[in-house]
């Protein structure tokens, strides 16, 4: 039997051991011993005792968690995961360990893993492989774009810049095109060229290559309009078919340069030929027409099909669903994850359509569905529910992490709202673009209003681009005031609107557009810089008080924020101490990576970090421990019925403990009596901010408030 | 002898493993062979008269195949971060590595930018220098295929950890 068993631990190639002393890593070897077990163990040739040691130190290692097994009662089993031990001999060899515990008896099990390190090392050197050129393809794009948007925003008066603009470009391995606002191309590069090369002799004159460009994307992108009149960037694939030779794939990159004021000044586009790669998948008839992640029907299968359905006269519902911040959540959890949640939203969008739907996966983020048979907008409401609801159920990453996606939704109808497939396309875009800066679900119905609110927001965008050119902003200050010292250590900056004509307007009307228009990164751009001229003259006057500025989602997001407060800083030679950014708690809880980079930033360079209307959001305890703050401002709601509420009371005493167990400070929000201040006060509340101490003033009226404290003090 | 174990981490194929075989071997293979599992290497280094025996703990990178596991870093002396200069996304690979390590270690921490004979793709603007240096003991650019900088990160570290030593012996 013995005999027996060795043979089959032989062939298994495991070696199985007792474990005599847990405590001296004593060992008895008890079955199998083929030469690699003796290489690894020389000492156990004798059938003695004897003692994992120093020379293995990643067993060695292991049996610090191995004794927690063989210490308890149950039986259990422990595995120590792939190792490669090189023997006394110089043998490799490839290994696993696994502790057992069965019926009370301890055993240490070393088992040869060769086979299974070959399939591994296998299987893993070739998606490494390709995890690695998907991720150099990604970077040249990348890197390129950051560069060339770097160098174009640099002054023109700086001579070098062309010449390295030029060496950049032409150094690149693809077609790169640079051209103005209206298409004239002021850079291309020889790969371009090359790329967009026709047939001359056929022709009598060739088309440049941003013109063959720009007709493909007329043609083929519905959103091509949409793409222009907003700015946006685009990437995805155009075929370009040129009888009677050619037919390539491209993979483009379209990218406005944008202007301080968030006007277009010029277009970067890349262009790479991915024909060989088209041709590999087309290989397989379907996929021309199939996507190949997704198994979904693809763009042009999706073009096919719409037309056909127009053509039938029968009326239908379009959708076209974009996931918001899909690149966030790319570079957050990394491309392959990024895949994997396209494929199991397709399949849940899919699982809830009729048979008789259409869904393909008509871009990067983007799926399209044709609701057949629908004819009316509450039916069409009742198919949207049911896709969102299954959206909404959280999905899980590969480690086991559970995430939600927010969607927008543009809906138009046939034929009511269009009645081609250019049109139908053109305008579910838009009304999925305007939900699209909604951080929520958005289901956005065509309709002409939308159109003309469309309009409005431009002329308000274009109002508010004028009021930063002409300077009329300007940044009140509310006090917050030290319960322990009665006096004002803070102020919160607010900026106004002094519009020429329509007077003062206050951030609520304005903020939102600028969020949405990106106009905010300009906007904070200002508050900053006037933030650090505030701070320092009156640090000048002699006063110790911290100016504290609101940073948008959009800031906190924005590259360019660290190194421009930085030089704020360095211009007004101030003291970063005499700075704190407040931010959401929606901010911290939706970029969490980004913020926690920032903040650890800023508070590095001495600056403090507060968490603005706390308690109003998501409240997630979790952030609070990891993310660097100093600061909570609980929100005014809580503190409005502070008095007669016994539930806001027990919040706020509740959120002040909290705070301080974990170091943090607390502001009150929205103090306007006496009896507020008396219960926050008496509930060590560190400071106060709010109407009954003072409304947000202008700079010179909070000079003479500190110059007046201090003749009361 | 004074006995120091050393781990290697970062993302895949950053060059973990070729640090190991320059610095042990002196060798470097162009070839990428993706580590699986754990491999310990050891070298012994003679430091201001003292022999300082490193273990070198090469663990398969971190990716989506390989979560890092915390555990192996057990007795860890200090750990370095092996970051790809070609590969931006390797360093906020190598951060969040670092910043799960933190949670289980306080053991000094070395940052490797490798591949320095390759061009960069990224380099630390000041900010972030300053950013990093604060979560660093010490920073290398290291290039496994010249040998540039490699012995002497791996013997600074030592030197450090025997310094470390010391001190605690005498407070």
């Amino acid at each position: 039997m013995t005999s027996l068993l060795n043979t089959a631990l032989n062939a298994l190639e495991q070696v199985v051991l007792e474990v005599t002393d847990a405590k001296s890593c004593t060992v008895k070897l008890l079955e199998g011993g083929s030469t690699w077990a003796s290489d690894l163990f020389p000492q156990s040739s004798d059938q003695q005792a004897f003692t994992i040691n120093e020379d293995i130190p990643f067993l060695l290692d292991f049996l610090i968690d191995a004794k927690t097994i063989w210490q308890q009662q149950e039986n259990a089993k422990l595995h120590s995961g792939l190792w490669t031990e090189i023997t006394s001999n110089n043998k490799e060899l490839h290994l696993e360990a696994i502790a057992i515990k069965h019926q009370q008896r301890n055993i240490l099990v070393i088992s040869n893993q060769l086979e299974n390190f070959k399939i591994q090392q296998k299987t893993k050197q070739l998606a490494r492989e390709v995890l690695l050129s998907y991720d150099r393809l990604f970077l040249k794009n990348e890197y390129l774009h950051t560069r060339l948007l770097s160098i174009l925003n640099q002054p023109t008066d700086q001579s070098n810049v062309l010449a390295t603009l030029a060496k950049v470009i032409e150094n690149a391995e693809f077609a790169v095109l640079i051209a103005s606002k209206d298409f004239t191309t002021s850079i291309e590069n020889s790969a371009a060229l090359s790329l967009f090369k026709q047939d001359d002799l056929l022709r009598s004159q060739s088309a440049r290559p941003i013109d063959i460009l720009i007709t493909l994307m007329k043609n083929q992108l519905p959103e091509y309009q949409r793409i222009l009149a907003t700015g946006s960037s685009w990437d995805g694939e155009l075929c370009w078919i040129l009888p009677p030779s050619t037919l390539k794939w491209l993979k483009i990159g379209f990218y406005p340069v944008k202007s301080k004021n968030n006007q277009v000044e010029s277009w970067i586009i890349f262009a790479n030929d991915i024909s060989t790669i088209k041709h590999l998948t087309q290989r397989n008839e379907l996929l021309a027409m199939q996507d190949m992640l997704t198994e979904l029907p693809n763009r042009f299968a999706f073009w096919q099909t719409l037309e056909e359905h127009i053509a039938s006269k029968q009326a239908f519902y379009l959708l076209y669903i974009d996931i918001n911040d899909f690149r966030r959540h790319n570079e957050f959890y990394g491309h392959h994850e990024g895949d994997k949640l396209l494929i199991e939203l397709s399949k849940r969008i899919r699982r809830v359509i009729k048979a008789v739907d259409f869904i393909a996966r008509v871009g990067g983020d983007e799926f399209a569905i044709i609701l057949s048979g629908i004819d009316n907008k509450k039916a069409c409401e009742l198919a949207i529910k049911r896709i969102i609801e299954n959206i909404n159920k959280p999905f899980q990453t590969k480690e086991l992490e559970l995430f939600a996606i927010k969607v927008s939704i543009g809906v138009a109808n046939y034929p009511n709202d269009a009645e081609s497939v250019e049109e139908l396309m053109k305008f579910v875009d838009l009304s999925a673009y305007n939900g699209k800066k909604n951080k929520k679900n958005s289901v956005q119905f065509y309709s002409k209003s939308m159109k003309d609110a469309s309009h409005d927001l431009i002329k308000i965008e274009q109002e508010l681009r004028q009021a930063i050119a002409n300077n009329e902003f300007e940044l009140y200050l509310q006090p917050i005031i030290d319960v322990k010292t009665n006096c004002i250590n803070k102020a919160e900056a607010l900026i106004r609107w002094n519009h020429p004509e329509n007077g003062l307007i206050s951030p609520d009307q304005f903020i939102p557009i600028a969020e949405k228009s990106g106009l905010i990164i300009a906007l904070g751009q200002w508050v900053i810089s006037r933030s650090c001229q505030i701070a320092k003259a009156i640090n000048q006057l002699g006063y110790n008080v911290k100016i504290s500025m609101n940073l948008s989602p959009s800031q906190v997001t924005d590259v360019n924020l660290f190194s421009h407060l930085r030089s704020c800083i360095k211009d007004n030679q101030l003291n970063p101490g005499l700075l704190e950014l407040e931010v959401t708690e929606g901010v911290l809880v939706d970029d969490y990576a980004v913020a926690e980079k920032l903040l650890s930033k800023v508070r590095m360079i001495g600056m403090s970090v507060s968490v603005d209307d706390f308690g109003t959001g998501y409240s997630s305890l979790a952030y609070l421990k990891k993310l660097p703050l100093d600061y909570l401002k609980i929100d005014r709601s809580f503190i409005k019925e502070i008095v007669t509420d016994d539930n806001d009371k027990a919040i706020v005493r509740a959120v002040i403990a909290m705070a301080h167990n974990l170091n943090l400070c607390v502001t009150a929000e929205g103090v306007e009596t006496k009896e507020q201040l008396t219960f926050l006060i008496n509930n060590s509340c560190n400071s106060v901010q709010g109407y009954m101490l003072s409304r947000p003033i202008k700079l010179e009226h909070f000079i003479k408030l500190l110059n007046e404290q201090k003749t009361i003090n | 002898m004074i006995q120091k174990k050393i781990c290697l981490l970062g993302a895949s194929s950053v060059g973990k493993t070729s640090l190991v075989k320059q610095f042990v071997e002196g060798i470097f293979s162009e070839k990428y062979l993706t580590t699986i599992g754990v491999k310990i290497d050891k070298k012994t280094l003679s430091i201001a008269n003292e022999q300082v025996n490193l273990l070198l703990w090469d663990m398969e990178g971190n990716d989506s195949y390989n979560v890092f596991q915390e555990k192996y870093l057990r007795g860890a002396a200090g750990y370095i971060i092996v970051v790809d200069q070609t590969r931006a996304s390797s360093l906020l690979e190598g951060i969040d590595i670092h910043t799960l390590a933190r949670q289980v270690t306080d053991c000094p921490a070395i940052l490797a930018i490798n591949k320095s004979d390759l061009l960069a793709t990224w380099h630390l603007d000041d900010s972030e220098y300053e950013a990093y240096q604060d979560l660093f003991a010490l920073h290398f650019l290291t290039s496994a295929k010249t040998g540039n900088n490699v012995e002497q990160m791996f013997s600074s570290l030592a030197e450090l950890l025997l310094k470390r030593e010391k001190n605690d012996l005498t407070t």
